[in-house]
């Protein structure tokens, strides 16, 4: 049984946080909320996320599991403005979900969870250095980098203490300083890590400007960026792996 | 191109690159060049592909095309090149020769009338594997360090025999007779956009309630790329007989059928001429920039065309995955 109602905006800020990495995902019916946890076909983004029931209007659930197609779902999602309701409700005998948004009605056939990929492990990771910045922050870096190349190292500078960000294209370099003052927190340490901008441009969409957002940096280690979503009840952590640096 | 009745009968499922991750295939190396082949011929122009000398090298274009896929899934390809024509496929040889030259007669008359649509899909059906075509996919292969296997006979047996004893993890072939050679798992459209097919012979066999040798027996009575089938004999007949007569010599018994070689054929599925496989360097780190130089100095192909595949292969190579830390 699950049965809930949810403003347009929180669903929305979670169908897309997760859709920027796999096109089909489980949902974990839980008695306190929602989770979800997915990896890119590649295995070199994952999304670990949980929506706590809270975060809803309304939300029953006696604990199941769904298989969902994302893009599906966010068209429909999309019919609502931000602060309409949405009310979910699966029928457990056609393996349905019905959405009602203001006298709009819609049948949503779900997905055989067993086909879709298996849910990733967390990967075990232990990162010495913490820079926690606003969602705008990242969302400059990236931008800039991306005009120039395709991939981006992130770091630390132990000694100066500050968060700095490099692109180096075939001609134009882009560097961006940040220091502990510029940051919302900096826990200095040793890190430096190259990372694909196809990825974190589509991680960077689904971050709200306004977000503090924790990044974990390690020396060549995957990076782990952890935001909130839905005023605090929605947990949203990415993890992206690193591409070896070549020089 | 092997038995099309076979299709009925296998058990295929659609399978997520992702679940491929970290195994190991064995491709029928000429079988996954002509898919190749064939589409880039189709859909470019040939100059790209021309060197000065006119020598044709379309094959390298495709070969830049479709390692990548391997590569970004963490797929180790094994290419199995052909040896020599089994003696018995000599009729399908000849008929396949003689397809091509009813192609390249009505190529040149398209050619005449100036129908270009036409004449792309006749010149990628003339097509042929010539030694240039298979020396340079061979020599980009090595630079691509991606390791070979020299078949005996025919590259597919080889790579399904290579499933067979476990030395690689999927045999990589379009073509059926895959389950005849007993390969346990095959992966087909590896060439493909979309995720690749996986052809299951347990499943297929416990489908049919047959033997793997109860199979081939069926395929022989439907036809294969060394007999034709007896007439009135298509799959579901064919499961029918063996599994009432027990084997081939039950039903050629008992309906009284004559196929010529049936012995020879099956012994040609369930021992094939293959050789043991080599000692097999799985580690791949290729030499991108000496590939590309290959390809667009020694070949002389369009930089441009082959550009984003030689990328992608770079690419491959510096992205981790999270995996390794978990």
């Amino acid at each position: 049984m699950f049965n809930a109602i949810v403003s347009a905006d929180t669903l929305q800020a979670t169908l897309d946080s997760v859709s920027v990495l796999v096109e089909e995902c489980k949902i974990h019916l839980e008695e306190d909320g929602l989770e979800i946890r997915a990896v890119d076909p590649a295995n070199v983004g994952m999304v670990d996320l949980s929506l706590s029931a809270s975060a809803f209007e309304s939300y029953e659930t006696d604990g199941g599991l769904i298989g969902v197609n994302l893009s599906r779902l966010e068209d429909i999602a999309g019919m609502a403005d931000a602060d309409q309701l949405i009310h979910l409700e699966l029928d457990e005998e056609t393996r349905k979900l019905h959405i009602a948004i203001d006298g709009l009605e819609y049948t949503l056939a779900l997905i055989n969870p067993d086909s879709i990929r298996q849910e990733p492990d967390l990967p075990d990771l232990d990162l010495p250095a913490q820079i926690v910045l606003e969602g705008r922050d990242i969302d400059r870096a990236v931008k800039a980098s991306d005009m120039v190349s395709d991939h981006i190292e992130l770091g630390v500078d132990d000694t100066d203490d500050l968060f700095y960000v490099d692109a180096e294209g075939d001609t134009d370099d882009v560097h961006l300083e940040l220091t502990a003052e510029d940051l919302i927190d900096l826990t200095a340490g040793p890190a430096s890590s190259l990372f694909s901008l196809d990825y974190l441009k589509d991680m960077n969409k689904a971050i709200p400007s306004d977000a503090e957002v924790t990044v974990d940096l390690g020396e060549e280690f995957p990076v782990k960026l952890h935001f909130e979503i839905a005023e605090g009840q929605g947990q949203v952590t990415y993890m992206l792996a690193p591409r070896v640096q070549s020089d | 191109m092997g038995n099309a009745a076979l299709r009925e009968l296998a058990v295929i499922e659609d399978v997520p690159f992702a679940d491929l991750q970290g195994s190991v295939v064995a491709v029928d190396a000429h079988n996954w060049l002509y898919r190749y082949l064939t589409t880039t011929v189709k859909w470019t122009r040939d100059e790209i592909y021309t060197t000065s000398d006119g020598e044709e090298v379309a094959n390298l274009v495709g070969v830049v095309q479709g390692i990548p896929r391997f590569f970004e899934h963490d797929l180790t390809p094994v290419f199995v090149f052909d040896g020599a024509v089994t003696e018995l496929k000599d009729d399908e040889v000849q008929q396949r020769r003689e397809k091509r030259e009813a192609a390249e007669q009505r190529l040149e008359e398209a050619r005449e009338r100036g129908d270009e649509l036409a004449v792309a899909r006749l010149e990628s059906r003339t097509q042929r594997l010539t030694e240039t075509i298979v020396e340079t996919t061979r020599e980009l292969l090595e630079l691509l360090d991606v390791p070979i296997v020299d078949a005996p006979a025919e590259g597919e047996a080889q790579a399904a025999v290579m499933a067979r004893r476990g030395d690689v993890d999927y045999a990589g072939t379009e073509d059926y007779d895959a389950l005849l050679f007993g390969a346990p798992l095959t992966l087909r459209q590896l060439t493909s956009k979309g995720d690749p097919e996986l052809m299951v012979l347990d499943a297929t066999l416990s489908e049919h309630d047959l033997t793997w040798e109860q199979l081939i027996d069926v395929a022989i009575l439907c036809g294969t790329d060394f007999n034709d089938g007896v007439s009135g004999y298509g799959p579901k007949t064919s499961v029918k007989a063996i599994r009432e007569h027990g084997d081939l010599w039950g039903v050629i018994e008992a309906e009284g059928l004559q196929i010529e070689n049936a012995d020879r054929i099956r012994q040609l599925f369930r021992d094939p001429p293959v050789v043991e496989t080599p000692e097999l360097d799985l580690d791949i780190s290729p030499d991108v920039d000496a590939a590309r130089e290959y390809v667009t100095e020694t070949w002389e192909v369009d930089p441009e065309e082959v550009e984003r595949g030689f990328d992608r292969i770079e690419e491959s190579q510096v992205q981790t995955g999270l995996d390794r830390w978990s």
